[in-house]
């Protein structure tokens, strides 16, 4: 019988330096992996222990895929320290992803903090993939400094396609910063879309979260048009292990993305 | 039909003998040392004659830990090591109609939903349960009031009601028919009055386990969801909290509690991957990378406690997770009464007069 617990290994292709803290690992599955955009992954390193990333590539693309991870915890500060050729292990992929088809026909607001960006980043790849179905794709995104920006090449030339429109701000800048200035939530008041026909996706730290929802629902999106990503100690992955358990839900089985109706009435859904 | 049977005390006890051939057969003892003045009963493997010694309720150690461990390996990598289970086949005695109700719990948890474990299901696969009616009850029994009944109907492989000189051994499942033809002299077909004696007893037991239910006043099981969802708010959870030293004895004793962790560590350069028991009343439980931690404190801990027995569990499986055993009043250091977290919710909540 199929052991739920066994991880499958993949090797580290590539490292690249998003951030001082955050890194994009390039991983080749040593067996055949595909997931859906929004689902996530267990990502063991080796003797060390699990922690779960929602992949940051193009799940069109087979034969690898990319985790972009922030160092915060124990296992995440060593899979910082893993190089090209290392050993990881992986399990999944698990949790339900975005509900592309409710999207089509509508504008996709897409709304990232920090690193955040990053399962948001596999959601822009599948949307530019398949533009036809989309009205128009509009990217919000905001980091604490210009520093902390992940995928700086990629926002550049996403700003650039047709039907794709992107603004960037920081909570603090620079000298040299030249952008705009503040929390992502100042920069989603006159946004180019119908807000009749249209969803936010979202995805950042939880205080980010809560006053986007906040923000959106105050424009008018339904709670129902508002996807948010919970972030959950998601240990098994499989709805057993009982650590993220929202009110009646696991975040693991039953999201990681869930539409904000769903949630509304859980007293600690932003706790 | 049901298929009951009877033996006489002293033909079932050498048909438990006989099991022991085939299977690991685990029996209750009398505990030297009760945790109170009650007397309590153990299971341990049966290694010299089966003494035929009945235990009247419900034993220390929940169900659950036959079927998962405290701790265990569960994965090597990547070195894949097939799933293997180095338990024989088990015979366990003793079992209650409370431990039954909760591993509808475990059962839920373990053999259905996206994923089957492995590990779980073979031991499953690989026990036979023969309970028992209650013949007595514990001061912190309380499983009426849960609507789970002091003997089993279902759940059970075989199971026993005694009567003046022997069993009323009734099958259950497939394994407990299979067991009865193979060991068919040990056991008669049961009479109709010796079923209809069963009947009597089992009535009145419940009839005297009401009367001492019924002055504790535990709010009915049907009220049990609205108390958690109206009560979400209430100082109880606070009050209740501050005697909590955060053991983790109430979820680690508790048969429906099925909360784990899993843990790697390296031996040489063997990787492996460790399944534990874990408990919500630590801190860390739902602690994410970079420190954030939806259940920060003590109250909110306990409070989760009580939100996944009684709304999580009603919500996903049409019942709560909590079978009235007491294991937790029982083992809580900080005199922590389930039941009482109950009624104060009710109070609060009650109209007033």
């Amino acid at each position: 019988m199929k052991n739920i617990y066994q991880p499958f290994e993949a090797t580290v292709e590539e490292v690249i330096v998003e951030t001082p803290a955050i890194k994009t690992f390039v991983l080749r599955p040593k067996e055949n992996f595909e997931f859906r955009t929004g689902q996530f992954i267990e990502l063991t390193v080796p003797g060390i222990g699990e922690a779960p990333f929602t992949p940051s590539s193009d799940p069109a693309v087979k034969d690898m895929f990319e985790l972009t991870v922030m160092k915060a915890g124990r296992v995440t500060a060593l899979a910082h320290n893993l190089l090209k050729g290392a050993s990881v292990g992986v399990r999944g992929p698990y949790g339900k992803g975005y509900p592309l088809e409710k999207f089509f026909a509508k504008d996709v607001l897409v709304i990232g903090g920090g690193v955040g960006l990053a399962p948001l980043r596999s959601l822009l790849f599948t949307l530019f993939g398949e533009i036809d179905r989309y009205h128009k794709v509009i990217l919000r995104y905001g980091c604490r400094t210009p520093q902390d920006m992940v995928y700086k090449d990629a926002l550049r030339g996403w700003a650039k396609k047709d039907k794709v429109d992107v603004l960037t701000t920081v909570d603090v800048g620079d000298k040299n910063y030249k952008g705009h200035v503040g929390v992502v939530t100042t920069i989603l008041d006159k946004l180019p879309l119908d807000i009749k026909k249209a969803v936010a996706v979202v995805c950042g730290p939880p205080i980010m979260m809560k006053f986007t929802t906040l923000k959106l629902l105050d424009l008018g999106f339904g709670p129902s048009d508002i996807y948010l990503s919970m972030e959950k100690n998601m240990s098994c992955g499989l709805g057993k292990c009982g650590h993220c358990r929202i009110g009646s839900y696991y975040a693991c089985k039953d999201g990681p993305v869930f539409d904000y109706g769903v949630l509304k009435d859980i007293p600690e859904v932003w706790d | 039909m049901a298929k009951i049977y009877y033996a006489e005390a002293n033909r079932f006890n050498e048909f438990v003998n006989e099991l022991k051939k085939d299977f690991r057969v685990f029996a209750p003892f009398k505990k030297d040392k009760p945790a109170s003045e009650e007397e309590d009963y153990s299971l341990a493997p049966l290694t010299g004659e089966y003494s035929g010694l009945f235990n009247p309720y419900r034993v220390v150690e929940p169900l659950k830990s036959f079927f998962t461990a405290t701790r265990e390996e569960v994965a090597r990598y990547f070195n894949p090591a097939s799933v293997t289970d180095d338990s024989a086949p088990s015979v366990i005695l003793g079992v209650k109609n409370c431990a039954i109700s909760a591993l509808k719990v475990q059962d839920f948890v373990f053999l259905e939903g996206i994923e089957v474990d492995p590990l779980y299901r073979l031991r499953r696969e690989n026990t036979i349960l023969i309970s028992s009616d209650c013949t007595a009850f514990k001061k912190v029994c309380f499983c009426l009031a849960v609507d789970v009944l002091p003997y089993p109907t279902q759940g059970f492989d075989l199971s026993l009601s005694p009567l003046t000189d022997g069993y009323l051994v009734e099958s259950g499942s497939r394994k407990g028919d299979e067991l009865i033809e193979k060991y068919r002299r040990y056991f008669n077909s049961a009479r109709e009055t010796q079923i209809e004696g069963r009947q009597s007893k089992r009535e009145k037991f419940i009839e005297g386990y009401k009367r001492q239910l019924l002055i504790q006043n535990i709010p009915p099981k049907d009220s049990l969801q609205r108390l958690m969802r109206q009560g979400y708010n209430l100082d109880t959870w606070q009050q209740f909290m501050l005697t909590c030293v955060e053991c983790g004895g109430c979820n680690l004793i508790c048969d429906t509690c099925h909360c784990f962790l899993l843990a790697d560590n390296k031996a040489g350069r063997q990787n492996k991957r460790l399944k534990l028991w874990d408990s919500c009343q630590y801190e860390g439980f739902s602690r994410v990378a970079g420190g954030a931690n939806p259940l920060k404190t003590r109250t909110k801990r306990l409070r989760n406690r009580f939100m996944k027995k009684f709304d999580f569990f009603i919500d996903n499986l049409g019942m709560p997770a909590c079978c009235g055993c007491g294991r937790c009043i029982e083992v809580c250091p900080g005199k922590i009464d389930l039941r009482e977290v109950l009624k104060d919710l009710a109070a609060k909540l009650a109209p007033k007069a």
